[in-house]
């Protein structure tokens, strides 16, 4: 009898919304494209080309091997998005899990999971991503896990509360009273309840996790050069930042795009609300 | 009091855990150091003589006892990178030394740009009747908020650096040579960590002050005859930053966070790049002591905001 | 004199108030009595220039004494209402803790009148005028209550606070917006009793906002009923009690629920102290302690144990309806969810002799769960019998004829099978409630102030359909209320609680004629 998810209605188109929107379709069409074809190889480097500021040609310039920049960019945002869906689902589901299990039963192993819950909380994020990949080495599917690790706590604390707010609930002692076991109020009682307040964590997950594997990938800890990832091209191109500062503005701006279309969706799906 | 004693023994036990943690994530994990201090062609003897020399061969517990007590007396043990010279090794407190003061000071300054921006923006927000400002401040905050700090420092770097030439990429002053010239230097890096958190402050304080406009005592306090002005500063602005305290708080994280990051784009000599460097050679023992120090700083600074807090909200305090 | 003159209010367009005429004498109480959503808040707002800025006055004009404080067309003059509100008029809201700072010493709150409005007091002047006030209001302590926050005082001391606060310029209208509503019975009775005193003393013109025509009835010299957005009819208390002219009017004084009309029917049946006779048992307390854990489920908080309801026993019959009367505080809720076993910390034995009672809130709107359809909360009941006891399976379609059926018996139509509880109304939600404890006709049900959050003529309704149920199931109903009078009307029997115990039960009409305890007698001269 589980419904569908319910996500927020859209009653009225507003502008963030639609502004957002678009954003987000321009970024997820070129990392889509990006996937299959892009205008010029993503490694074909050229000594003649090196430099070459944003032209015709080449739409945003060329970096220090003669790259197109575009081409970069475009498999740069689609691993960005990669390794963020898949680092929000692992984390979501997580803190799905975790969440619903401590905030409804409580006890000692609620105790005991919030206070590690409370420690990976109160440490700065990238740090503990730091930490998890120095200790299990780098590479795209440790930096998956460690990011996963590190954004599941935040997923738990409100998918927790959450369910401690409604585990008391009028409604959820009514079914206690009818005779409705634990599996059945934990997943289709209360949790349908809470997705609307899941989703915009999930939005808010979303943002961090392109902003954390930018900036691991920018510290040279997460995805590793030849592979393109808007990160590590903005640590390639700080260096050139007197002789070819376009080639740090279109990685940058790919991903203030991203986040930023991102946020204004989520922001128009909450004035909507 | 009794309050303030439970939370002294939860920072104590907050220690505790996160050094258990350090301890098993960088010294019983990554298998044997020898090896990756020596290399693999050194003679079985002179592994089997710094490994007596290090320790390894103990028990765990022990090990970690041991390792705790020398912290404890300030003995942060050696790193397994760097050495002084061919027979000396380098212990890490020379090695982090001068480099944490870079660090804080970059937080701190960060901090207080976050504080002296972000308080009036939002009350002035707050107070914006015009449609139009009110669209367009949520939009420049939240394209303030999508930008990378690392990608800010690097336009900090072109605009003010290259451009306008108002400092000088790379020229680090140190604060044992120049205390001004460093923290002037340390200004552009603070900005680039400072204004996505100060976005984020001010539409925090913003929209709290925005809930607090809707209470009952505000409307209380206009049935009472008082003006705009004064329901806003003399009952609705305290109520607001209530909660903006907490939340500076919460954001101390990820401001440390920030710094380390920053500190790579301006080449700062702080620990954010030791650390990244440590990390990159697997120097775990400079790593551990690191980590060990960010929690506590950033756990101190929640312990003070909590203690804060409850001198400034009656309704905590008194309870 | 005050003076609303054919005023209408505007949200968005839509009137909330039309064509409203009142006129308030100096020094006189006038009480204007309506359900929620008639039109009774937004005048006063309006009146005291503190309706929010989306109204507009779409007609009409407001006078105090010859000034016009607002009229249709013209924009909201701030300055003008700013000179007015406060030393001229002051207003006291319905909930004594949000309606003060939470952050601001209660006596600084209360001074602030005097710095805004009598500038040329010294500070200490000022202090002695409040902590003057605080003893008239009733504040005996009153330097502890100048030096408080509002949550250090009890609900009662708060309202006192705020009407010290309202009356301390000695305004010539003094606004009070449900003033007792948030407050227990005994509490109320003193705060209209203060009313009444100040009214008498300062001179003041009253506008007393209230839904409970008793309390009007009690307090005020004339009274308007609005309903809709409209006054239906306006008059002496006495005439308007007596003999109401309009059908809405004589409907709200018949909701009320009265002593006189229950008479024939408690006689009906034959009870004694010891419930129905000549049936058998459904439930049996006896000594029962339950008990409140203090603090939070932390590893730190030591765990002091205390007890909230003490050595309760009694037993109910089948069929018969036990009201349980007593005031906040008193043990009531604890009591009732260690029957039902929610609350797992007690001593001493509860015995049912029925299976899976239920229960019904008083929160219409938090006991049905927002994500489901009403069609899909009717049946989960019974889809849980049949999981749990395979004897009781039943095919979906026989299990949703029968919440259609429960749906009609409850007094609504198809259409809302498929509606979620965000669309229904209030009354309809508890229609709903009463539905979903039902429909797997449970013997024993506890109703905890299941009419409470209603408007009085919805409460009958509602109390009717209970009665019809327990008629047809012969249930028993523990019914538990604040509200006397509700109890009368409901109970069998009743039983009283104060402090954890139970300190007497019996037969109603017992009861409520022949009090043995001090605190029952005191409780009905309050009613």
């Amino acid at each position: 009898m589980m419904r569908k998810v319910k996500l927020p209605k859209i009653q009225k188109w507003n502008k963030y919304f639609t502004a957002g929107l678009i954003m987000t379709v321009i970024a997820l069409l070129l990392a889509v494209v990006g996937l299959f074809w892009t205008p010029y190889g993503t490694t074909d480097m050229s000594a003649a080309e090196r430099f070459h500021a944003p032209s015709l040609m080449h739409p945003f310039g060329t970096d220090n091997f003669g790259r197109d920049i575009l081409s970069r960019v475009m498999k740069g945002m689609g691993t960005t998005i990669f390794i963020s869906t898949l680092v929000v689902a692992g984390s979501g589901g997580a803190g799905i899990l975790i969440g619903a299990l401590t905030g409804y039963f409580g006890g000692i192993l609620d105790e005991a999971i919030m206070r590690v819950t409370d420690a990976i909380n109160g440490f700065p994020s990238i740090l503990l991503a730091l930490v998890v990949i120095s200790v299990m080495g780098g590479g795209r599917q440790n930096l998956i896990i460690s990011l996963a690790i590190v954004f599941t706590p935040s997923f738990v604390r409100i998918v927790r509360s959450e369910f401690i707010r409604l585990r008391d609930a009028d409604y959820i002692m009514r079914a206690r009273l009818m005779g409705v076991g634990r599996a059945r109020i934990l997943f289709i009682h209360i949790l349908p309840n809470i997705f609307s307040t899941f989703w915009v964590s999930v939005m808010i997950g979303f943002n961090n996790a392109i902003l954390a594997e930018s900036g691991m990938s920018y510290l040279g800890v997460g995805v590793k050069p030849p592979d393109a990832s808007l990160g590590n091209m903005l640590s390639d191109a700080q260096g050139y930042l007197m002789t070819a500062p376009w080639y740090a503005l279109a990685p940058g701006l790919a991903i203030v795009w991203v986040v930023l279309g991102f946020s204004l969706l989520s922001e128009g799906i909450r004035r909507n609300g | 009091m009794k309050y303030l004693a439970k939370k002294i023994i939860t920072l104590i036990m907050t220690l505790f855990l996160v050094s258990v943690a350090a301890f098993v994530a960088f010294q019983i994990i990554p298998g044997d150091v020898v090896t990756s201090i020596l290399g693999t062609e050194a003679t079985p003897e002179r592994e089997e003589q710094l490994r007596e020399e290090l320790g390894l061969n103990d028990p765990p517990v022990k090990r970690y006892v041991s390792w705790v007590g020398d912290v404890l007396k300030g003995d942060l043990g050696v790193s397994y990178r760097y050495s002084k010279n061919m027979n000396e090794m380098m212990p890490v407190t020379e090695l982090i030394g001068d480099k944490l003061p870079v660090t804080l000071w970059l937080a701190a300054i960060a901090v207080i740009l976050i504080i002296v921006a972000a308080i009036p923006l939002g009350v002035f927000w707050a107070k914006s009747k015009s449609h139009a400002m009110d669209a367009f401040m949520g939009v420049f905050t939240q394209a303030a908020m999508a930008i990378p700090s690392f990608f800010l420092g690097i336009i900090v770097t072109y605009l003010f650096g290259i451009v306008f030439k108002v400092f000088a990429p790379g020229g680090y002053v140190s604060y044992q040579d120049n205390f001004p010239g460093f923290l002037g230097y340390l200004f552009f890096p603070a900005l680039s960590v400072a204004i996505p958190k100060i976005a984020m402050t001010a539409r925090f304080l913003r929209n709290s002050m925005l809930t607090e406009m809707k209470a009952d005592y505000v409307r209380t306090a206009y049935s009472k005859g008082c003006s705009d002005r004064r329901v806003m500063y003399g009952h609705v602005l305290r109520n607001a930053m209530m909660p903006v305290i907490t939340f500076l708080g919460m954001i101390i994280a990820e401001i440390v966070a920030g710094s380390i990051v920053v500190e790579q784009v301006f080449g700062l000599p702080g620990i954010g790049r030791l650390l990244i460097s440590s990390i990159s050679t697997r120097d775990f023992p400079v790593v551990e002591i690191l980590i060990l120090y960010i929690t506590f700083v950033v756990i101190f600074v929640y312990f003070l905001v909590d203690i804060l807090y409850r001198v400034i909200d009656p309704r905590i305090s008194n309870r | 004199m005050i003076k609303i003159e054919n005023l209408s209010v505007a949200f968005d367009g839509a009137e909330v108030v039309k064509n409203v005429n009142l006129e308030i004498a100096d020094g006189e109480i006038l009480g204007v009595v309506g359900e929620s959503g008639s039109g009774k808040s937004v005048t006063a707002l309006t009146l005291m220039g503190l309706v929010s800025k989306e109204a507009a006055v779409t007609s009409g004009r407001i006078f105090y004494d010859d000034v016009v404080l607002a009229s249709a067309g013209r924009p909201r003059d701030m300055a003008l209402y700013r000179a007015y509100q406060g030393s001229r008029m002051s207003m006291v809201f319905q909930e004594p803790m949000t309606s003060l700072n939470p952050t601001k010493r209660v006596g600084g709150q209360v001074e602030e009148m005097l710095r805004l409005h009598a500038s040329d007091l010294t500070g200490e002047q000022r202090k002695e005028r409040v902590l003057e006030t605080f003893l008239k209001v009733g504040l005996k302590d009153a330097k502890r209550v100048y030096d408080s926050y509002p949550h250090q005082l009890s609900g009662g001391m708060r309202q006192r606070a705020m009407i010290a606060m309202a009356v301390i310029l000695h305004p010539g209208l003094v606004v009070a917006d449900e003033p007792t509503t948030a407050l227990d019975v005994s509490v109320q009775n003193q705060i209209i009793a203060l009313l009444r005193e100040i009214n008498k003393e300062q001179k003041n013109s009253m506008l007393f906002i209230t839904h409970d025509l008793n309390l009007a009835r009690r307090l005020c010299h004339r009274v308007a009923v609005m309903k809709d957005g409209r006054v239906v009819e306006s008059g002496n208390v006495e005439e308007i009690f007596e003999s109401p002219k309009e059908a809405y009017t004589k409907r709200l004084i018949e909701a009320v629920p009265s002593r006189i009309k229950k008479e024939e029917k408690a006689k009906q049946r034959n009870v004694t102290a010891e419930g129905v006779k000549a049936e058998e048992n459904i439930l049996e307390v006896k000594d029962l302690n339950v008990f409140y854990k203090e603090g939070s489920n932390s590893l730190f908080s030591g765990k002091k144990k205390k007890p909230v309801v003490s050595e309760a026993s009694f037993i109910m019959k089948r069929g018969e309806t036990l009201g349980l009367v007593g005031e906040s505080g008193c043990g009531k809720t604890s009591l009732s969810k260690a029957i039902l076993g929610i609350n797992k910390d007690i001593e001493g034995s509860v015995i049912h002799y029925s299976t899976r009672p239920q229960m019904i809130f008083q929160d219409p709107y938090s006991s049905l769960n927002p994500s489901k359809t009403i069609g899909w909360l009717l049946q989960e009941p019974l889809r849980v019998q049949s999981l749990a006891d395979k004897t009781k399976a039943m095919t979906d379609k026989d299990r949703e004829a029968a919440a259609y059926d429960m749906l009609h018996r409850v007094g609504m139509e198809d259409k809302y099978f498929y509606r979620r509880p965000s669309q229904l109304s209030g009354g309809q939600r508890q229609r709903i409630s009463i539905g979903q404890a039902l429909i797997t006709r449970p013997g024993f049900v506890i109703a905890d102030e299941p009419v409470s959050a209603l408007d009085v003529t919805i409460q009958a309704q509602i109390m009717e359909l209970m009665r019809s149920f327990q008629e047809e199931m012969k249930l028993s109903f523990l019914f538990i209320s604040h509200d006397i009078n509700v109890v009368y009307q409901m109970s069998d029997r009743i039983m009283v609680m104060k402090e954890g115990r139970i300190v007497e039960i019996g037969a109603t009409k017992e009861v409520f004629d022949n009090p043995k305890e001090e605190y029952t007698r005191q409780l009905l001269r309050e009613a």
